[in-house]
């Protein structure tokens, strides 16, 4: 089709055919309409869930978990309960963290369970005895504090850092001195210096940060650690956990995939919910203007076997047909753009009843241009696509046969 | 000499293969009335189509100011339309989304040699000449046949063609709309100069032409 078609009578006989059918134009305009809000909607708030599950739990939560699988050395090590990495051990995952290109950052933990105690209360918490520098480099607990002050804290003596819901169920702020006991029955006073959020309930609960240092010394176990934490450089590739098991024995290697199934599948049915259920509403708007614009051709045969007569040709005809279809399409998405934005808008400032599972204030939503653009696109595409036919099977009217027939 | 057309054949195929017309040679001078008449099916619309260039599906030769219509691309076949042949049927068909005006100005603004105003003022002028400017703003669908008829006229002479063809034209008028759009149509070859064929069955209309040929069964008497 050349150029010449795109002319202002061609766009004047489009726009006249439209506005004298403007109920029929106005209901297609309404389908394309829907299929663009739902798809931004959706996508705005499936998307906002699902990063807003990756941030929380997977960036606040290691990608690859190295622990030690014998009861017998955990015995040996006289730990309580706990499988504890021998020296040599730890010296040999070490190297393979060390070279291999995938790893992003590693750090050692000395875990155990404890019970903390404050004032009026009590609780178990499950502590990681962590080593600031090496930790930093892990979770980047600034952004989740609520108070007082992240990792570097704990390289003072006697700290702790507490989840926001174990602070709260212990009544207890920065500051705060609590007293905790490890299993062996070994105590220590501990001052509260930061409390942090995860936005996770299960983490806010029982995640609490001490230096490694303080629960070697009650736990006696100078230089014990029980894990190894790893940071991924590409998350989804964790070919690294069978270079480590095959190469140390009696280790267990846990990945975020394993531990957080249900969010993993949750975030593919999202995004699958998402996509299918826009690409429906949007067939649906593009059979509707596919059918009003097959009717018009067929109730215009007339009109067009004119235009032909008079010199129109059949890229002009085409070219009328696929305009109204155009106009439909780019104004619906447009409004569908606009209607997405203001309905995800007024979802985003919903207070949300905190679940139990996750702590937010208002449903988590992205707000991406470029779900715009998408969104925008596949409205446009869809009207082009069913305008195309209708079009086309105008463009071949055969005006001879129709004036014969008048 | 504004037309010639040499040894047209048309066949038909369906339902049974049929020749329509045979054979036939015509040619057309500048300021000619000419009348084409015949029995019902003896042809003549069919030859008028083919005049037109609606049709090109025939054998033998067709040119038309000079231009070999065989040799137009199916693009540039309805500009050669556009520009030089004016088209008038038996059921003056015009569009009814489109004022009368508006009706009248579409082959011009298809044509695009003059600005919007001065296309106005032109289509102003004929439905003026025609008799029915009153009508201008309304919808075309709104007025009465032999109306709507001189309105396909001004329609057909908008882009000023040398050549119109008109099939019928008073064909679905009564005796007094008849013999008006027959003054117009003489009145039009007498003053503008312009080349008209004419099908009818009107005696009125092929008895005062310039010249007539009579259609028998596909074949042309001069
Ligand atoms: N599309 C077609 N397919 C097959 N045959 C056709 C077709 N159109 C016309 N015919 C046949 O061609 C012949 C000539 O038809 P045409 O319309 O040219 O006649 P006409 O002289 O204009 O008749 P009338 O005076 O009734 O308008 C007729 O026998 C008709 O049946
Ligand atoms: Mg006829």
């Amino acid at each position: 089709m050349s150029i010449q078609v795109f002319n202002r009578t061609n766009i004047f006989i489009a726009l006249q055919y439209l506005s004298v059918r403007k109920r029929q134009s106005f209901l297609a305009m309404i389908g394309v309409l829907l299929g663009v809000t739902t798809f931004i909607v959706m996508v705005n708030f499936m998307t906002g869930v699902n990063d807003f599950l990756d941030d929380a739990v997977f960036n606040g939560s290691p990608d690859i978990i190295i622990s030690a699988t014998s009861e017998k050395e955990s015995k040996n090590r006289g730990f309580v309960g706990l499988a504890g990495i021998s020296e040599e051990k730890r010296n040999r995952i070490d190297s393979i963290l060390k070279v291999d290109q995938n790893v992003e950052s590693y750090a050692h933990q000395i875990a155990s369970p404890a019970i903390l105690i404050s004032n009026s209360k009590q609780f178990p918490g499950s502590i990681q005895g962590v080593f600031p520098i090496q930790e930093r480099t892990m979770v980047d607990l600034e952004r989740r504090l609520l108070k007082g002050k992240g990792f570097q804290s704990l390289s003072k003596k006697n700290t702790i850092l507490l989840g926001v819901s174990l602070a709260n169920r212990l009544q207890v702020s920065t500051g705060d001195t609590l007293k905790m006991i490890v299993p062996n029955g070994n105590t220590i006073q501990l001052k509260v210096s930061g409390i942090f959020s995860f936005g996770i309930t299960t983490i806010d609960n029982i995640r609490t940060y001490v230096s490694a240092d303080i629960l070697q010394d009650l736990l006696v176990q100078e230089k014990g650690i029980t894990n190894v934490h790893v940071k991924l450089k590409n998350r989804d590739n964790v070919r690294l956990k069978i270079a480590l098991t095959s190469a140390v024995d009696a280790i267990d290697t846990e990945d975020w995939k394993e531990n957080n199934k249900t969010i993993v599948i949750g975030n593919k049915v999202r995004d699958i919910l998402t996509w299918s259920v826009s690409f429906a509403l949007l067939l649906v708007a593009g059979f509707g203007i596919y059918n009003i614009l097959n009717i018009t051709v067929i109730q215009k045969r007339k009109d067009i076997a004119v235009l032909k007569t008079i010199g129109y040709s059949s890229n002009d005809i085409v070219f009328i047909f696929l305009v109204q279809s155009i106009i439909i399409g780019v104004l619906g998405s447009i409004m569908g753009g606009v209607l997405g934005y203001i309905l995800s808008y007024l979802i985003s400032t919903t207070p949300l009843d905190t679940s139990d599972f996750i702590i937010v204030e208002t449903y988590p939503i992205n707000f991406k241009i470029s779900y715009y653009i998408l969104g925008f696109s596949f409205g446009v595409l869809t009207t082009v696509f069913a305008g195309y036919f209708p079009s086309r099977k105008a463009s071949r009217v055969d005006p001879v046969h129709i004036i014969r027939g008048l | 000499m504004i037309l010639e057309a040499k040894h047209i054949n048309k066949f038909f195929l369906a339902p049974e293969k049929q020749q329509v017309l045979k054979n036939v040679s015509l040619s057309l001078n500048t300021g000619e009335l000419v009348s084409v008449y015949g029995e019902s099916g003896s042809g003549k619309s069919t030859l008028l189509y083919i005049l037109s260039t609606l049709d090109i599906d025939f054998s033998g030769g067709l040119e038309i100011y000079g231009q070999n219509i065989k040799e137009l691309s199916s693009q540039e076949l309805p500009d050669f339309r556009n520009k030089h042949i004016g088209f008038v049927y038996q059921f003056h068909y015009l569009l009814p989304e489109f004022t009368v005006l508006q009706n009248v100005m579409l082959p011009a603004m298809k044509l695009n040699k003059k600005n919007k105003e001065e296309v106005r003022d032109d289509a102003l002028v004929l439905l003026d000449e025609l008799g029915v400017k009153e009508y201008a703003k309304r919808p075309s669908y709104k007025l009465s046949g032999g109306q709507q008829q001189r309105v396909a006229i001004a329609r057909a002479l908008i882009n000023d063609p040398s050549l119109i063809i008109a099939d019928e034209p008073t064909g679905n008028l009564d005796q007094k709309n008849s013999a008006l759009i027959f003054e117009l149509l003489s009145e039009i070859t007498n003053y503008k100069n312009k080349t008209i064929v004419v099908a009818t069955h009107d005696s009125k209309i092929y008895k005062n032409s310039h010249r007539t040929i009579e259609m028998i069964d596909g074949v042309i008497r001069l």
